[in-house]
């Protein structure tokens, strides 16, 4: 027995953690030898004092607010962080278990604590803490930046919006005065003057309308349609063909027309997006040979393609060609805003069909498909 | 409507005419009275109560402005005097609660008839300007919040839903390690700021109600000179040193706090 009562004595003094034990009176009794070694101290400055002798201010301020509380409330406490100070006054970070001793009466006897070195762990939980903090600061600032942005980009579109609808009322005033004049000047030159004026009238009007659709797709609205599956669309088409051979003097436009079911599709958005392929082709196109325009429905889809000839299309521009804003490369004078193609297959998708291109050294062909929904009647007896 | 009575946790014991309310103090929840308070539950009306963010308060009441002074809890104290009714009661505050007392007694003039201060401090941060000692240096309770996140009393954000969704299953709170002294971190930081940064002592002139001050011995939140100064500035105070050590000698000693108490009250 005597050989294991030196064992137990090893295994409190040389404990791999501290250990102190505290009379009713909070005084420090024992000390085991291993927190004498760490804090620096000698058995009998420990004894007699307060544990929060040895704790730091915050520590002491802590262990008097809810330590001791806690201890006396459920008899034990379990995992304080809690400073502890060297006698040369450096922190030693521990982590902290104790339990109360009492008699078969219940009258408190003593304290028992373990305290072990938690100096990794802690400057982990602190690394944790401090993570935490800057991920918090840097998502407030992320926020920020999002919210100046979202007010810049509204601001810059409801500019486009009020610029589109203020650009257009002169521009009508223009197009008026140039038909009052048509009706009465005389000399060719004077029709050739006026005509020209009415073709850069409509390059602009077109070029507005694609600036308004853009900016209200931005906006949130989408592109909008209203469906008249009942009316013809070939006379919407046929007139854009009309208009632009009219502003191109000189250039050839095939037409092949084989519409023969209706087509459930918004006749004015199907009128813009031709004219938007039609303009691109002649702008792009050789000037010496002819665009094509075909129309047809067939197999429960409705096709609308644009070809021209002349130099095709570099692939890595392909990939862009329907981003708004882009613009490939063409003399300075006949360039748009970039956003036809764009608009162009914003009003395909809204009619839930494609815009497809293809573009080699005999062709580029744009070629708008969507699905021909039959709104024919249907019967009950047939579901 | 506010439920003033859930907000702050609120129970109301016992039988008599004259009531004593219990206020505890930075730290723990008003498990801090459980061996004081049954003690008057015969002759007189109890209650205790959690501070809104303590213990079984409703955490969602919590506003960081209004507890940012400690105006805002004498607030709270004051309405839920007015909810039970409260004339000419005793109000026994613990710690900060002591200056929360002070104010609550000057919001509410015949609310409470008699203060019994628990180790009350008017200011804790030295005023060198004035020659006043309140035991800590600025530098020293900023160290403190610092200090408070390194201990959460097992407090995690997953599991305040379980203690807080079950109002009435409180054995649920009560069987988890730690609870009676379990705070939202941030919430605990908020409250140690408002504590330790307060400075009441123009106010200690208003109080024109008796005061008994219940000092300890070998208190370091809370010093014998700190309790004297309170004692000294208050018109109508007498003060009572305890053999109890310490800052809780409601947990440590409650047989000296009754009695001392039952000398006033």
């Amino acid at each position: 027995m005597g050989a294991s009562g030196l064992d137990f004595q090893d295994m409190i003094e040389n404990a791999p953690c501290g250990y102190l034990s505290l009379g009713a009176n909070g005084r420090i009794e024992h000390a085991n030898r291993t927190l004498l070694g760490w804090t620096g101290n000698a058995s009998d400055q420990m004894v007699g004092k307060r544990f929060s002798d040895f704790l730091n201010m915050a520590g002491r301020i802590y262990y008097e607010t809810h330590i001791a509380p806690l201890l006396r409330m459920q008899g034990f406490f379990e995992e304080f962080a809690i400073d502890m100070l060297t006698v040369k006054g450096e922190r030693l970070q521990m982590i902290a278990n104790a339990n109360e001793r009492r008699d078969p009466k219940g009258r408190l006897l003593g304290v028992r604590l373990a305290l072990i070195k938690a100096t990794d762990r802690r400057r982990y939980e602190q690394e944790l803490l401090s993570a935490r903090e800057t991920a918090v600061a840097l998502e407030q600032a992320t926020q920020e930046v999002l919210r100046t942005e979202h007010e810049n980009s509204e601001l810059r579109e409801q500019f486009i919006a009020v610029l589109g609808h203020d650009l257009r009322n002169p521009l009508a005033s223009i197009s008026a005065g140039a038909r009052i004049l048509g009706r009465t000047v005389q000399s060719e030159k004077e029709h050739q003057v006026i005509a020209m004026l009415q073709t850069t009238v409509q390059r602009m009007a077109s070029m507005i309308d694609n600036v308004l659709d853009f900016a209200r797709g931005r906006l949130g609205g989408g592109i909008a349609l209203e469906r008249e599956s009942g009316k013809p669309l070939e006379p919407v088409l046929t007139q854009v063909v009309d208009e632009l051979r009219l502003s191109t003097p000189g250039r050839t436009i095939d037409v092949d027309f084989a519409i023969d079911r209706p087509v459930n599709c918004d006749r004015t958005r199907i009128g813009q997006l031709l004219s938007n392929l039609l303009g691109n082709a002649l702008t792009h196109g050789k000037s010496d040979k002819p665009v094509t325009v075909h129309a047809s429905t067939r197999d429960g889809f409705f096709e609308l393609w644009v070809a021209n000839a002349g130099e095709p299309i570099a692939p890595a521009s392909i990939e862009r060609l329907f981003e708004p804003f882009f613009r490939g490369t063409v003399r300075a004078s006949r360039q748009g805003l970039g956003l036809g193609l764009y608009i162009a297959s914003q009003i395909a998708k809204a009619h839930g069909g494609g815009l497809a291109v293809s573009s080699t050294s005999e062709e580029t062909r744009f070629t708008f498909t969507m699905p021909q929904i039959d709104d024919a009647p249907v019967s009950p007896s047939a579901s | 409507m506010v439920d003033v009575l859930e907000r702050n946790n609120v129970h109301v014991r016992g039988a008599g005419n004259r009531a004593v309310v219990f206020a505890h103090g930075f730290g723990c929840d008003q498990n801090m009275w459980r061996f004081v308070a049954p003690e008057f539950e015969k002759d007189h009306m109890t209650v205790v109560f959690d501070h809104v963010g303590a213990g079984g308060s409703d955490l969602k009441a919590y506003d960081k402005s209004k507890y940012s002074t400690l105006s805002g809890y004498a607030d709270d104290v004051v309405e839920i005097g007015r909810e039970l009714g409260l004339k000419d009661a005793v109000f026994v505050g613990h710690s900060v609660s002591s200056m929360i007392g002070v104010l609550a007694a000057a919001k509410a003039p015949g609310m409470f008839g008699k203060l019994v201060l628990v180790g009350p401090s008017a200011r804790y941060i030295d005023d060198d300007a004035e020659g006043y000692v309140g035991g800590f240096s600025a530098a020293q309770i900023e160290e403190l919040l610092q200090f408070l996140e390194s201990n959460h009393m097992g407090w995690s954000a997953q599991m305040a839903p379980a203690i807080m969704g079950n109002p009435d299953r409180p054995e649920l709170a009560a069987e988890l390690t730690n609870s009676f002294c379990r705070t939202d971190p941030e919430i605990a930081k908020a409250f140690a700021r408002v504590t330790f940064t307060s400075d009441n002592r123009k106010d200690l002139a208003g109080v024109d109600v008796p005061v008994l001050v219940l000092q300890c011995s070998e208190d370091i939140i809370a010093s014998q000179e700190v309790g004297e100064f309170v004692n000294r500035n208050l018109p109508n105070s007498r003060m009572i040193v305890l053999e109890a050590t310490g800052h809780c000698p409601n947990l440590s000693a409650p047989q000296e706090v009754i009695g001392a108490m039952r000398t006033f009250v």
